[in-house]
């Protein structure tokens, strides 16, 4: 499709129209958290800040919690109700890795039966991807196959080219939002130096996951307990590296009732969890090791296995917001025997 | 310090007296330091001591089986304590390897001085009283108190309680309650409805990874409250309400053994101020019933003792 461009002091009138028919998440700072957030209408300079979010935008699809259906006993028996909002969103601002992300967890939720409540969300979801530009010493996206600078899992692209924003619609919601009097044509020159640009970023990932025959190396180690009793050694069991992966999914379904009233929730669930899967009769993961192993092995085994794409998007999350550092790459470097010898000596660290 | 704390390390695992030492070492990002099994004495040169050691390696403890060397601070030992009167630990399976605190660098309060995050900044140091951050080429000089934890200069003892070797160096700059407190203090001036309207506000944020509680070292309940079924306490699901409810329980639950590590509040991935609960529940312990959580280990637990004098009125 066409290229388009927009000076970058136009996309406040540029969402301002599109929130006629979206409601706008924009990254914003709460807490000093990044996250995405209601937009308030006011001018905004988020690409001037922002770098990623810390819960991933998987979560517009996939909620921390959310009401499946609700119940009531009235004088002819048991009422089913269905809450939902038919709302539009807009996420403006998702990166590149955030993007493949969601491609990912589309990948699973098509699968097998549709699921009511993730179609009925990826179908009202538009997303418009912005080129990353300042990666996190955490991020290792350019090993899972992913160009920082540029996506082609969201509707809209956005290359920041200076002053303006260089866009390309990817699909047919994407092309319906690049039209009006704020958007004009980019010349293949425009797009040329903005890509090149943009590309730039790449040679700021330095760190990096060595995917080669991964798959493979996992299958071979995968009964060596000691290798895995080490590596989960100092993990807490939390969910902070599940929960805020970009491609993970598990959730549980917990119904709530009180009188003659209820309802059915779903909320994510993580496999660091001692209870996850214990229902109905017993969780086959009992020790940390056998956890850790399975989110490993399946986001770089069993997923590849399944789908031919690894589960990880290298966001980095994992690693930077991990209470203890516990570091996925190191210990991919640890299975396949590629450790970076700097990476476990001691710090010559002046404090 | 690290050289004293190799050498004993060392000696320990050669002697056969430990099985494994439990420390820190170099994290694998800037500025971070990452918990450390070590079973081989050859390993002993990567351990570390410096101002980035903020885990409460005590949580370990309650996983182990045998003997083990734990490295810790002043409020770890006192966490180690705690795990002993509780008869969580057996106080001769472990050797304890105390550092006389000197405070930790909260880097979060060197970004917000920075003005930029934990990656940008290219080096902190200390020289005496004064932080030195350097970053994108310019220089800030701060008063070191700055950049220290609250729950550092909140502390009251970090030389530890308990202890079989201790190693020093760096002093602690003093205790400064005032810093220390102020985010409890602010609290504490709100009217309650607006103090309600924070809190409810803070907790729509809580997507319950229980890193809380998962870094929580006196939190070694093998079933949590959260989790039972029958009869179901409260809602698993993350609802704000919900998520304060198991806030609040776990404040009281850990009453009288939270050492004011700041453990909770360093872990939560949405920056809830955590320890504004428990720090304030700890100060309660001490103010109502002066105990401090794990300085006496002959002690008996705080919630399990009970002296006819201190009981309300009702229960006489």
């Amino acid at each position: 499709m066409a290229f388009k461009k927009t000076a970058k002091n136009n996309i406040t009138k540029l969402m301002t129209a599109w929130s006629h028919d979206f409601k706008i998440m924009v990254p914003t700072r709460k807490n000093s958290v990044i996250e995405f957030g209601d937009w308030d209408g006011k001018d905004v300079d988020f690409w001037v800040w922002y770098r990623n979010t810390v819960v991933p935008p998987k979560v517009f699809l996939l909620p921390v919690w959310e009401e499946m259906i609700r119940f009531s006993k009235n004088n002819h028996g048991w009422g089913l109700e269905v809450p939902g909002s038919e709302q539009k969103v807009l996420i403006f601002g998702v990166r590149p890795c955030d993007a493949r992300g969601m491609a990912i967890i589309n990948d699973v939720f098509k699968d097998g039966y549709p699921d009511y409540y993730y179609d009925i969300k990826r179908r009202r979801t538009v997303t418009v991807g912005l080129n990353c530009v300042q990666p996190y010493d955490s991020c290792f996206c350019t090993s899972m196959g992913i160009d920082p600078a540029m996506s082609k899992d969201v509707d809209v692209m956005l290359i920041d080219a200076g002053d303006d924003f260089i866009m390309e619609a990817l699909t047919d919601a994407g092309a319906k939002l690049l039209h009006g009097e704020f958007i004009r044509s980019a010349s293949a020159q425009e797009v040329q130096m903005a890509r090149s640009m943009a590309s730039s970023v790449t040679g700021k990932i330095h760190r990096k996951l060595n995917t080669h025959g991964l798959s493979e190396k996992l299958l071979d180690r995968f009964s060596d307990t000691e290798l895995w009793e080490e590596i989960a050694a100092k993990c807490l069991s939390c969910g902070i590296c599940t929960f805020l992966c970009p491609t993970c999914f598990c959730f549980e379904i917990y119904d709530e009732s009180f009188k003659k009233q209820g309802s059915r929730y779903r909320g994510w669930d993580s496999c660091s969890f001692k209870l996850y899967t214990q229902m109905p009769m017993e969780n086959p993961r009992e020790e940390k090791w056998k956890r850790i192993r399975q989110r490993v092995c399946h986001k770089f085994e069993f997923h590849p296995i399944n789908t031919g794409n690894f589960a990880c998007t290298g966001c980095g999350r994992c690693i930077r917001l991990c209470p203890v550092n516990w570091d996925i790459t190191q210990v991919i470097a640890q299975i396949t025997g590629t450790m970076d010898s700097s990476l476990t000596e001691p710090s010559k660290n002046k404090v | 310090m690290e050289t004293e704390l190799r050498i004993e390390a060392r000696n320990l695992l050669e002697k056969g007296t430990v099985k494994s030492i439990i420390g820190f070492t170099k994290g694998s990002l800037k500025f971070t330091t990452t918990p450390l099994f070590i079973r081989n004495p050859d390993d002993v040169h990567k351990l570390v001591v410096n101002r980035f050691i903020k885990n409460n390696l005590a949580k370990y403890l309650a996983e182990v089986k045998e003997c083990v060397g734990i490295v810790v601070k002043g409020c770890d030992s006192r966490s180690v304590v705690s795990l002993i009167q509780d008869k969580q630990i057996n106080r001769d399976n472990v050797v304890i390897l105390g550092i006389a605190c000197p405070g930790m660098i909260d880097v979060f309060k060197v970004e917000q001085l920075a003005g930029c995050d934990r990656d940008l900044i290219d080096d902190i140091s200390v020289s005496d009283n004064v932080a030195i951050i350097d970053f994108g080429g310019r220089r800030k000089e701060v008063e070191l108190s700055q950049v220290l934890y609250d729950s550092c200069l909140d502390c009251k003892c970090p030389v530890p309680t308990e202890y079989d070797l201790l190693v020093s160096g760096l002093s602690h700059i003093g205790r400064n309650e005032d810093v220390g407190k102020a985010k409890i203090q602010e609290l504490k001036r709100m009217l309650p409805e607006q103090r309600w309207t924070f809190w409810k506000e803070q907790f729509r944020h809580c997507i319950r990874c229980y890193a809380c509680r998962q870094i929580c070292p006196v939190c070694y309940c093998e079933r949590c409250f959260i989790e039972s079924s029958e009869p179901r306490w409260l809602s698993p699901m993350a609802q704000w309400q919900h998520n304060l409810g198991f806030q609040i329980i776990r404040t009281i639950h850990v009453a009288g053994r939270c050492t004011d590590c700041g453990e909770c509040e360093r872990a939560c991935p949405q920056n809830i101020p955590l320890r504004s609960m428990v720090g304030e529940m700890s100060d309660l312990v001490f103010k109502m019933f002066n105990y401090q959580a794990g300085s006496d280990k002959n002690a008996p637990s705080f919630m399990a003792a009970y002296e006819v004098t201190e009981a309300e009125e009702i229960f006489r």
